[in-house]
């Protein structure tokens, strides 16, 4: 015949087997008396013990133990009145964390239209004497009042290049002769 | 208007005090079997009052009260056990195989004739901090092994592992003490 083990045994006796191991070590008690009383032994320990749990320490001195706890926590809930209680840590929002990075992206998408987009934002410069530009039909001089333009009409849309010292060269080709005139504007 | 409040502080501190005189032995003994000595003891049942009692919404009723204070107290003793990890371990091989006997004659019998509760002492210290815990819940606190897990914050199996090994070392000191 073969016997359960001691762990089983122990918690048969406190009831803390489960429904099929409870039903095979059950019926191996209705046939094996050394375990019967092996269980037996388990249950008197147990008593033994709650028995035992609601007496003192050997020697220890009960009225004066407590007349000591109960002064030490009267102070204690005293102190804890004095202090004022720490604030709880927020309860982490489920929304926060994709608040702050919708937050974040229309912050980056703003900053990118700001930085690419069109200036219309941006404070016009004001330049108070003439202006020499390249426009599509030559180079012009513009000044407060009016406008100069080096045109030549015989010719398609002239190639302006702009020179690091500040000069303008349109070069025109006319469409049927084939000369090539070139005008240079300095500015000074 | 002062008189009102001046009730309410005398009724919240009569309340207090009921509150303590009635559970601080229980409290006292359920923590000192989990940790095994009375300074700790007394330190953790002062710890576990103070917690309790800075609810006082929660001690109006008083079985519920009771209940929610010894789970207070043996979270408290268990937190106690865990922080320092004590270790005092015993192989259950290492103890003395029971001898049967009689029933008239048995071991527990002897112990509680003799009235020593020190062997109870060194019973539970033979058992691991867990060991004992678990024992102590389940055993004397009566409660149920899923309860028992959740204190200790450990799954089912483990708690009933600790109960069968705490159980089989407990049988076996008390066997042993009668050679």
């Amino acid at each position: 015949m073969k016997h359960p083990r001691d762990e089983k045994l122990a918690l048969f006796a406190g009831g803390d087997l489960g429904v099929l191991e409870r039903w095979r070590v059950s019926r191996h008690l209705r046939c094996c008396d050394g375990c019967r009383a092996e269980v037996a032994r388990f249950r008197r320990a147990a008593a033994v013990l709650s028995g035992e749990a609601d007496r003192l320490p050997a020697g220890l001195k009960w009225e004066r133990l407590a007349a000591e706890m109960t002064g030490n926590i009267r102070v204690g809930l005293a102190a804890g009145q004095c202090v004022p209680p720490v604030a709880a840590p927020r309860p982490e929002l489920g929304w926060a964390r994709p608040a702050a990075l919708v937050a974040a992206l229309t912050i980056v998408i703003l900053g990118g239209w700001f930085l690419q987009g069109p200036r219309m934002l941006m404070p016009q410069r004001v330049v108070a004497g003439p202006v020499l530009e390249a426009t599509p039909a030559g180079v012009e001089v513009k000044a407060s009042r009016g406008a100069l333009t080096l045109l030549n009409t015989r010719a398609a849309s002239p190639a302006v290049y702009v020179s690091a010292p500040g000069s303008l060269r349109a070069r025109f080709v006319d469409s049927e002769t084939g000369q090539v005139t070139i005008n240079n504007v300095y500015a000074e | 208007m002062k008189d009102a409040a001046d009730t309410a502080v005398q009724d919240s501190q009569e309340l207090q005090s009921r509150f303590i005189a009635d559970n601080l032995r229980r409290i006292f003994l359920q923590i000192y079997r989990i940790v095994g000595n009375v300074d700790d003891a007394q330190d953790l049942t002062q710890e576990a009052f103070i917690k309790a009692l800075q609810h006082q919404e929660q001690i109006r009723d008083a079985q519920k009260a009771a209940h929610w204070l010894s789970r207070i107290a043996s979270n408290t003793a268990i937190d106690f056990l865990r922080r320092h990890a004590r270790v005092s371990s015993c192989d259950i091989d290492s103890l003395a195989e029971p001898i049967a006997g009689p029933d008239e004659d048995s071991p527990e019998e002897m112990v509680l004739r003799t009235e020593h509760s020190e062997y109870l002492r060194d019973g539970l210290r033979l058992l691991t901090e867990r060991e004992r815990a678990a024992l102590i819940l389940r055993d004397v606190e009566g409660l149920p092994a899923e309860e028992v897990a959740a204190r200790l914050r450990c799954s089912k199996a483990t708690v009933r592992s600790h109960i069968a090994n705490a159980r089989i070392k407990f049988r076996r000191y008390l066997e042993g003490r009668r050679r």
